[in-house]
């Protein structure tokens, strides 16, 4: 059901776009017999490795998200909430008014994103221990609002004509310049950072029951949260550093995949990687079909995300306590 | 700072020496607005609001300035008048990020505001609100490509430049009606279709009747982003693709060295057939950054691009006559190479 | 006794956070089919000690033993194996699967990469039909009443295959038929062999379940030894610090008593809360 479901959003995503293409010219262009040799550039240079990146990025916000609520026990809780969006978000803008080609511009939003959680820990450590979620929250609140000052100083230097709607466009999160290095930069970050959650998908679930309890059942609990917030971090910071700051769908996914998993991690974590990964191929496939201009993904995903959670917040109850 | 407190201090002694004299000496004008406004009739010390009035005033009057919306860079300095190079980054009053203090406004002590753009609700309560808060006259001046004739002679009036005013808005009406020329030579069904690219990955545009647009309607391109909201906006690639511009026009060094490159830009007709141009930005834009009248030397080096037939521009020389008309610096010829060398595409 | 090891065991040990020790020299040890309750006041240093007998925080002094191991020396899933712990109450904001809850008992045997399979599901089922609560399985949590959860989790400890248990309050949020029911299924833990651990307010409890008692003091421990014999009235006095009256019920078990909440006339059997529900 769900293999089918994404399947049918990935080809979905493959048949959508501005460029004139047929169902029919789809599918001869991927067995090889495009109708003309625009059809071929357009299908395998920019739609695909656009659909592709939407998948990868889409599947890794939501495990992300799904990982972060698990361990921080909080189902409130998504991928910014330790500053790591925020964090590669500012990099990135950096990045952008100093001019630096596009690559650069990532790299900046991946160090910056990781050096975000490295200070949020670090604060945390010297505060009061990892041990501490409340602690470790508040750190990446506080720091997140530093990355955001830092991001609004950004702005405020940028060139208004120039970079302003570029980092403007860039903080509300888009697919639209994406290519085929981009998607090879990410996939190894986000591969890299998905394997421990998958690996131990069943051992993160028991993080849901506290510290002293994951413990007393035979669990490390402080050195596997350690180990998932790094990979969640690290999937995170690849997607930003890559797409720009989407926000919702690290928020909004987890909560529809429990609906249907319950909390179990390592029922949920499949879940949420395919439902991430189809939502995002038809967000962005709507983004930039919608009109002649790109519609940024974050507006998207707010527009669905804020109904969709209310929703979820007036059923309460089902996927978590109180 | 301390440049900017040095040239406050000093000029600040100069004005007012010479208020007494110039206070007496106003009359009364109608601006854009329709605001009723009593100006000096010498303006000495005049501050622009923005970097399209900035444009404007160094073309009129150089010496009047009271600084730069934002410093000039490093490649814009050898095509600006020297006196005008080192004058202090005061920030913008309009448009995006609006940065000025009005105490700073105010340090400069100028005697006139000049804003040269979009009439809107916006910047009249702006203006308002802004001569109310300092006492210094503002007054807004439309800023519409076919409206620079007028334009140059209505801000040289004000200025108390009307002879240089009126020489600018010669060369002005001249470069339309060159324009005007080449274009009825030139059919409709062989005016090229073309694509105004942005940013490092060329996704940004600006739409059909943009001000940011604006000159390549006025030559005849046929912008192939339609009608759409003012300013800029982002694109897919694969929508560039389904428009597939016979001509691209970018200001993005990066992107014109790098699109044949891309992938997704493949098939482009433009990249494919080399008509992918990098307009000139020294000192001041040839597209837009800022629109202001910079964009008439812009006019006859797009007109040259999409007809080179039937324009028939020496474009080195009209560059230099147009530099030392408009911007009183004549660039020899490492300048001009510098200037028009880049603008080499990869098809020639 | 003392030529068996004890199952838990702690000698010497002094408690405490940031070097500043709550209790010192206490030691204790549990024993196979026994039940060991630590009664005292509130704020002494209970859940200090059991947070040290768990190891979720080093001793400041002295050492805990499990089945003759020190404690330093065990991983932390050979803790989990020697000993299971039931909380007080279930902390996770997830609408757990009551089955999936004991499920999580398995982790202590379990490798890091592998997931619960057929012999951990039957062994989950199994410590539910135990308790008699088999049909709980499939029910979410947050659907459960207090005293089922409490029940959940003794499940969980049972899956959790450890020879001793460490209860910490378990029916302190419990109606009066929950206790008795979790009270049961604590002796029928014993009756099959594990040592039960119970930190309890409840001096009553204590003496029906507690096979031994432990009085804990400000500083270190009061008295241990046999619940009957250490739970003297005198002691009980001095530790909670209120005249308390111990008085036997037919049948033998015992009940104390406080002054009563109505006045000041002394402690008087029959007028106190836990007579009257």
């Amino acid at each position: 059901m769900l293999a089918l479901g994404l399947a049918g959003a990935l080809a979905t995503g493959a048949m959508l776009g501005p460029y004139p293409l047929s169902p029919v010219d789809v599918a001869d262009t991927l067995i090889g017999h495009p109708p003309d040799p625009q059809a071929a550039i357009v299908l395998w240079n920019i739609r695909l490795p656009r659909v592709v990146a939407a998948a990868l990025i889409g599947a890794a916000l939501a495990a992300a998200g799904a990982a972060y609520q698990t361990v921080f026990r909080n189902p409130l809780v998504a991928p910014d909430i330790l500053g790591v969006s925020q964090g590669a978000g500012f990099g990135a803008v950096l990045g952008i008014l100093l001019g630096l080609p596009v690559l650069a511009i990532q790299l900046m939003g991946f160090a910056f994103g990781i050096g975000t959680i490295a200070l949020v820990m670090a604060i945390a450590l010297a505060l009061r221990g990892m041990g501490q979620v409340l602690v470790v929250v508040l750190c990446g609140m506080a720091v997140a609002a530093l990355a955001g000052a830092g991001i609004s100083l950004v702005k405020l230097m940028a060139d208004p004509d120039d970079q302003l709607p570029a980092i403007t466009f860039w903080l509300m999160g888009s697919l639209a310049g994406i290519k085929q290095a981009d998607v090879a930069a990410a996939l190894p970050a986000i591969v890299a950072g998905l394997l421990p959650l998958i690996a131990l998908r069943w051992r993160i679930g028991l993080l849901a029951l506290g510290d002293d309890e994951a413990r007393t059942l035979g669990v490390e609990a402080g050195r596997l949260r350690l180990l998932v917030i790094l990979s969640a971090t690290l999937v995170t910071a690849a997607a930003v550093s890559v797409a720009g700051v989407i926000g919702w769908v690290g928020l909004m996914v987890p909560h529809m995949a429990r609906l249907i998993t319950g909390p179990r991690f390592d029922r949920l974590l499949p879940v949420a990687l395919a439902m991430g990964a189809a939502l995002m191929v038809l967000v962005d496939a709507a983004a930039r079909c919608i009109a002649q201009q790109e519609v940024p993904l974050g507006i998207l995903t707010a527009v669905l995300g804020g109904p969709v959670f209310l929703w979820l917040l007036a059923r309460g109850g089902r996927t978590w306590a109180e | 700072m301390r440049r900017l407190r040095l040239t406050a201090l000093v000029a600040g002694a100069l004005a007012l020496a010479a208020a007494a004299a110039l206070a007496a000496e106003t009359h009364t004008i109608t601006d854009a607005t329709g605001r009723q406004i009593e100006v000096p009739n010498d303006p000495r010390r005049v501050f622009a609001a923005g970097p399209p009035a900035a444009t404007l005033l160094y073309t009129l009057k150089p010496d009047a300035m009271v600084g730069w919306p934002r410093a000039p860079g490093a490649e814009d300095l050898p095509f600006l008048r020297p006196e005008t190079r080192d004058l202090p980054a005061l920030g913008r009053l309009t448009g995006k990020g609006d940065t000025v203090n009005l105490e700073v406004l105010l340090s400069a002590r100028p005697d006139l505001i000049v804003d040269y753009g979009t009439v809107t609700a916006t910047y009249r309560d702006l203006a308002r609100r802004v001569q109310a808060q300092t006492g210094t006259p503002y007054a807004l001046i439309d800023g519409s490509l076919p409206t620079i004739p007028a334009t140059l002679r209505r801000l040289g009036d004000l200025l108390a430049e009307p002879e240089r005013g009126g020489t600018l808005a010669a060369y002005a009406e001249a470069t339309f009606a060159e324009i005007d020329a080449i274009l009825a030579a030139v059919p409709e069904d062989r005016r090229p279709s073309v694509y105004l690219a942005r940013g490092p990955e060329g996704i940004e545009t600006a739409a059909r009747g943009s001000i940011n647009a604006e000159i390549i309607d006025r030559v005849g391109g046929r912008n192939v982003v339609g009608a759409g909201p003012d300013g800029l906006l982002t694109v897919s690639p694969e929508q560039v693709q389904a428009w597939a511009p016979e001509v691209i026009v970018t200001i993005d060094a990066d992107f014109a060295a790098h699109v044949s490159a891309m992938p997704e830009w493949q098939g482009v007709p433009a990249v494919r057939d080399g008509q992918v141009y990098l307009a000139p930005s020294a000192p001041f834009g040839f597209i837009d950054s800022p629109p202001s009248v910079n964009r008439l030397i812009g006019l006859k080096w797009l007109a040259e691009k999409l007809y080179p037939e039937e324009a028939r521009i020496d474009i080195e020389a009209e560059v230099t006559r147009f530099y030392t008309l408009f911007y009183g610096v004549t660039p020899d010829r490492a300048a001009l190479d510098g200037l028009l060398g880049t603008a080499g595409h990869p098809g020639e | 006794m003392g030529r068996v090891t004890p199952l838990v065991e702690a000698r010497g040990l002094a408690v405490g956070h940031g070097g500043r020790a709550l209790l010192e020299e206490v030691g204790l040890g549990l024993h196979r089919g026994r039940i060991l309750c630590l009664l005292g006041p509130n704020g002494v240093g209970k859940t200090t000690l059991f947070r040290t007998l768990l190891g979720l925080m080093p001793p400041l002094g002295g050492a805990v033993f499990l089945g003759g191991r020190p404690l330093s020396d065990l991983s932390r899933a050979e803790i989990a194996q020697r000993l299971a712990y039931v909380p007080q109450t279930l902390t996770t904001p997830f609408a757990w699967r009551a089955l999936d809850l004991v499920l999580m008992g398995a982790a202590a045997r379990l490798g890091p990469f592998a997931r619960p399979g057929a012999a951990e599901i039957a062994r989950a089922e199994a410590a539910l039909a135990l308790l008699g609560i088999d049909d709980l399985g499939p029910v979410e949590i947050t659907r459960l009443s207090g005293g089922q959860r409490q029940m959940v989790l003794i499940a969980r400890a049972i899956a959790q295959g450890a020879e001793a248990v460490a209860m910490d309050e378990p029916t302190a949020s419990l109606d009066f038929a929950n206790r008795i029911r979790v009270g049961k299924a604590i002796r029928g833990l014993a009756a099959r062999g594990i040592g039960v651990l119970l930190c309890t307010h409840d001096p009553d409890q204590a003496a029906d379940l507690g096979d031994e008692a432990v009085l804990i003091e400000p500083g270190g421990v009061l008295a241990a030894g046999p619940a009957a014999e250490v739970m003297t009235a005198a002691r009980m006095t001095r530790l909670y610090d209120i005249p308390v009256r111990r008085d036997s019920l037919p049948g033998g078990r015992l009940h104390f008593s406080g002054p009563s909440g109505r006045g000041d006339e002394g402690p008087v059997a029959g007028t106190s809360a836990g007579q009257n529900v």
